[in-house]
């Protein structure tokens, strides 16, 4: 019996390790094909052509700020200067409680405009809205709102503002590309497998570039060495892993820090959930649910540029409360979307996205770290054979450092990243440590995100059983 | 000497429109962004016979060019003229009325902008 | 633990050992020497790709200020060349000498040459770009286009594609005419948009077959060349909204009709109204309303009530953009009754760009009206707020 269990669960983990094995050979190689053929378009593609049409399609760009007083005006010029021919820019001040409004009030001349505000998606109550009395600002909107202690609360006020058929949603402490708006409403123009509900792109650290103002001067890797594994993890992540499965329109999350939406489609999916820690990938989720149930035939594009630098934690306890919510949320997300696993219905959706959710995303830091209790137990009744062991080992750690190396490789096919040689030398040299220095925290802050999830949701399910007693304990008493 | 500002973010244009307008004895000064065009209008006083602006650039775009010169006042106005790749009609309106005295859709003509130079630049 | 394995065995041991492993272990150590392998070409491809960037990044540096400078001298700063322009009769005067020494006598610096050229041209039309083209012929670049052309790589055929079509080459419809039928895409497009723009014999006939939609991009593409092509005929668009089948020409065709005020075309498209299609229903409404057919305002108020939401907006619309005054009542109804907060944001709109005509009915309803009504007044109203 005891044998008959530690062979199921040997032949499982082989298993279940393989599968993931292959699945990355096979983001690899599609990530691979996505990226040549995009790099083969770019060749000839005339991105004038969209600026000077009187037919582009405008765009709201929709940034929440809370508390940045300090970078404020510098971002929103910088929002305000972005190369595109039609768009806004909406900058909902989420209650900050420092000098942030104020800062935007006299920078741009705002002044309080009677606006007939019809919420399509309901917020905290909006307190009022702000224009520029300056013509040359006319492209701004400033919303005042009542915190509502997520950023999902206050990009839905956005989006209720947002005019345009497109929006773009990133933070205001974001620093994007100049061309972020071309370069995403690209795939929208020339997508023929459907209409295209969103659009992402790479993110990419910012801890240790050079800028002048907010615009990047000196692309570096990062010099500590916490975010320096956070811009491999994301340069595999999205140029690997979302490049990928765009290729075959599996995508399964546009990142939160830049996304390009369809208005239309992400006001009837209901807009962002306030109450989710992971709202970004859960709108995508309810966006692809909504296409398929009123059958619109759709995509979601992920180009494998990076438009977009974001500031990472620099500090264990920081990622610790970072990755804890990223966990907690997708732990979230799959429980309320349960229904989609291997559900026909949905297509690819509900056939690979999210099963490799559910099996590769959601349940790899659990069983990995029963993994290592397997082994740890083994070690001690001494029924270990090491040699073997440690092959398994070697060979799990060659083929991750590979996949990483290769994930910069294909990075660098787009554009040539970084300065010097050795700069991408060093974050080459990085992925060796990854391995043991890096992954094994993410594993163990996953698993305190789901225990945290868990121990809330008892909370709220002793709510439930309350209001429906007499059939909890129905099913209990079998 | 006519002196002239020429912003242009593209540098292809910027040199040769540069060159095109120094040969025909203008004194031209060019910018890249909208933050070197401001220091260069403070550092001369606004005292321009010409401004020449594209649209789209970094730090601060045409429209606030325009505006921070118009708002500028000085004892003689300064003409702009606006080259831009933006084809949208609004685009085009906007910088009118925030004060431009002509706006060229690229690609342009050189003739025409300097014939429209010297019209409102003087020769 | 018998760590001596990996120190003092022999080859021909541990090949033995690899032939008795279980199998996972084979694979195992197969993948870590793959794996291995795989780490260190990886390396030496990210060195090579670098380098080889950083070499073209470099000969470019150098040699397209080369290129401005001898265009600037031969070209645009040449006397001898505009004094002749103006005559009319522009001669074959380029001084091509310069062209055809060292740097431009390979393949790369051709390519360099090309792709220079059309950034110029890019920035300048007139007599630069005449002449422009001119040297492109002179120093037989078209021929390295039209040898990208027979390639079977589908990206080479399109560049030369955009090369032509950015120098206004004409190509033998027997040349394009396949192309516009390809199995891949990106090629198909792009040759109908070089078909359009360069085909002096019906440009528009593939409007007539093409049955799939034409995405966005096709349409800023064909719209870009349609408007900008200097010796196009321009056809009378409501063919395509009477006849054609395919909803995206008939609505690209609507937008062309609006661009051109081809008042002609006015009778297809108000017929286009009774179609069942409600997004292209609301194109039509659309361009009826730029075109500001004031004839056709009783019939708009006539189909209103069974009309979807994005009819209805339209139909608001164009009422405002016709501005005849005549439904000023149907407006304030609409405004006053209508359940609808994107419906009353409309009418408002469309009451207030009445203009002196809506005066006393604006004032009226300003008097007159709830909190509500008010704040949407004076949102459109203000002049701040676009939308």
């Amino acid at each position: 019996m005891w044998e008959f269990i530690t062979s199921f669960y040997e032949s499982t983990i082989f298993v279940y390790g393989l599968t993931l094995l292959i699945i990355y050979a096979i983001l690899a190689i599609l990530s691979f094909i996505a990226i040549a053929s995009y790099v083969k378009k770019n060749k000839y593609f005339d991105y004038d052509a969209i600026v000077s049409s009187p037919l582009t399609p405008g765009i709201s760009v929709i940034a929440p700020a809370f508390n940045e007083g300090l970078t404020i005006i510098s971002n929103v010029k910088s929002l305000l200067t972005l190369n595109y021919p039609v768009f806004e820019v909406i900058i909902v001040n989420d209650g900050s409680t420092d000098e942030t409004l104020q800062l935007m009030i006299d920078e741009f001349s705002l002044i309080i405009v009677e606006f007939a505000y019809n919420p399509k998606i309901k917020t905290q109550p909006v307190k009022c809205i702000y224009k520029s009395t300056q013509a040359a600002f006319s492209k701004l909107i400033v919303i005042d709102k009542v915190n509502g202690k997520s950023k999902a609360d206050a990009s839905n006020a956005g989006v209720n503002l947002a005019a345009y058929n497109y929006f773009l949603c990133t933070d205001v402490d974001c620093i994007l590309d100049k061309d972020t708006l071309l370069k995403l409403v690209e795939p929208i123009m020339k997508q023929n497998k459907g209409r295209v509900i969103a659009t992402g792109a790479t993110l990419r650290i910012a801890n240790s570039c050079d800028f002048d103002g907010t615009l990047i001067t000196r692309m570096r890797p990062p010099k500590n060495l916490i975010p320096r594994f956070q811009e491999i993890e994301y340069i595999r992540s999205f140029v690997m892993g979302k490049v990928g499965w765009g290729y075959i329109n599996c995508v399964s999350n546009v990142s939160g820090g830049l996304g390009l939406f369809d208005l239309d489609i992400a006001i009837k999916a209901g807009g962002y959930d306030f109450l989710s820690f992971g709202e970004d990938m859960d709108l995508i989720t309810r966006m692809c649910r909504y296409s398929v149930d009123n059958k619109i035939k759709y995509a979601i594009c992920y180009v494998p540029i990076t438009l977009c630098w974001t500031e990472g934690p620099s500090t264990l306890k920081t990622l610790m409360r970072q990755r804890t919510r990223w966990a907690r949320g997708l732990a979230q997300i799959v429980s309320s979307h349960f229904s989609l696993l291997f559900n026909p219905r949905y297509g690819k959706m509900g056939m690979i996205a999210f099963p490799y959710i559910f099996f590769f995303e959601l349940l790899a830091p659990v069983i990995e770290f029963l993994g290592i209790l397997y082994f740890i137990f083994l070690i001690f009744f001494g029924l270990i054979n090491w040699k073997f062991a440690l092959l398994l080992l070697v060979f799990v750690y060659s083929y991750a450092v590979m996949i990483s190396t290769l994930a910069i490789l294909w990075d660098q096919f787009t554009f040539r990243y970084y300065k010097t040689w050795g700069e991408v030398l060093r974050l080459c040299l990085t992925t060796f440590l990854e391995f043991f220095l890096f992954h094994p925290f993410i594993v163990i802050f996953s698993i305190r995100g789901y225990l945290f999830f868990l121990s809330r949701k008892k909370h709220s399910w002793g709510n439930m059983e309350r209001r429906g007693f007499n059939n909890t304990t129905l099913s209990t008493a079998k | 000497m006519q002196k002239i500002l020429y912003i242009e973010d593209e540098l292809l244009m910027q040199n040769i429109v540069d060159k095109i307008l120094s040969r025909e004895g203008y004194e031209v000064d060019v910018a890249n962004d909208g933050k070197m065009a401001m220091q260069k209008l403070i550092e001369n006083n606004f005292d321009y016979s010409l401004v020449i602006t594209d649209i789209m650039m970094p730090y601060a775009n045409g429209f606030e060019i325009i505006s921070k010169i118009r708002n500028y006042t000085s004892p003689k106005k300064i003409p702009i003229i606006v080259v831009s790749t933006i084809g949208n009609e609004d685009a085009i309106l906007e910088a009118f009325k925030l004060g431009a005295d002509d706006f060229l859709k690229k690609p342009i003509m050189a003739g025409e902008l300097l014939i429209r130079v010297k019209r409102l630049a003087g020769q | 633990m018998d760590f001596s394995y990996f120190t003092d065995a022999s080859i021909a041991q541990l090949l033995e050992e690899f032939y008795y492993s279980p199998l996972i272990i084979q694979i195992a150590i197969f993948f870590i020497f793959f794996s291995v392998l795989c780490i260190l070409v990886t390396y030496t491809s990210i060195l090579t790709k670098r380098y080889k960037g950083y070499r073209l990044e470099k000969k470019l540096e150098r040699i397209n200020p080369i290129i401005d400078d001898l265009i600037l001298k031969n070209i645009i700063f040449n006397d001898e060349l505009n004094k002749d322009a103006e005559e009319g009769e522009p001669a074959n005067l380029i001084p091509l000498h310069d062209f055809q020494k060292i740097p431009f006598k390979s393949a790369f610096g051709k390519q360099a040459l090309i792709n220079r050229i059309i950034s110029f041209r890019k920035s300048f039309k007139g007599t630069i770009a005449f002449y422009l083209r001119q040297l492109y012929i002179d120093l037989e670049l078209d021929k390295q286009s039209f040898n990208k052309m027979k390639s079977v790589k589908w990206d080479k055929k399109v560049v030369a594609l955009v090369e032509l079509t950015a120098m206004d080459m004409s190509i033998a419809d027997v040349n394009i005419l396949p192309l516009t039928n390809s199995k891949n895409s990106e090629l198909r497009a792009e040759a109908r948009h070089a078909y359009i723009k360069l085909s002096k014999n019906e440009p528009f006939k593939f409007f007539d077959v093409v049955t799939e939609p034409l995405l966005m991009w096709d349409q800023i593409q064909l719209f870009k060349i349609i408007t900008t092509t200097e010796d196009i005929a321009i056809p009378n668009f409501a063919r395509w909204v009477t006849y054609s089948t395919n909803k995206s020409i008939v609505s690209f065709c609507l937008k062309l009709i609006v661009y051109y005020n081809q008042v002609d075309g006015i009778p297809a498209v108000i017929k286009l109204l009774d179609t069942k299609d409600h997004g292209l229903r609301a194109n039509a409404i659309n361009c009826l309303g730029k075109l500001k057919v004031d004839e056709v305002e009783d019939k708009l108020l006539e189909i209103y009530g069974n009309q979807t939401q994005n009819c209805q907006i339209e139909i608001l619309k164009a009422i405002g953009r016709i501005r005849s005054g005549k439904s000023i009542d149907f407006l304030k109804y609409e405004f006053l009754h209508s359940s609808d907060f994107d419906l009353r944001k409309n009418a408002a709109r469309s009451i207030i760009s009445g203009g002196i005509k809506a005066q006393e009915t604006i004032q009226l309803l300003l008097d007159t009206a709830t909190k509500e009504n008010l704040l949407i007044l004076k949102h459109c109203m203000n002049p701040l707020i676009k939308f």
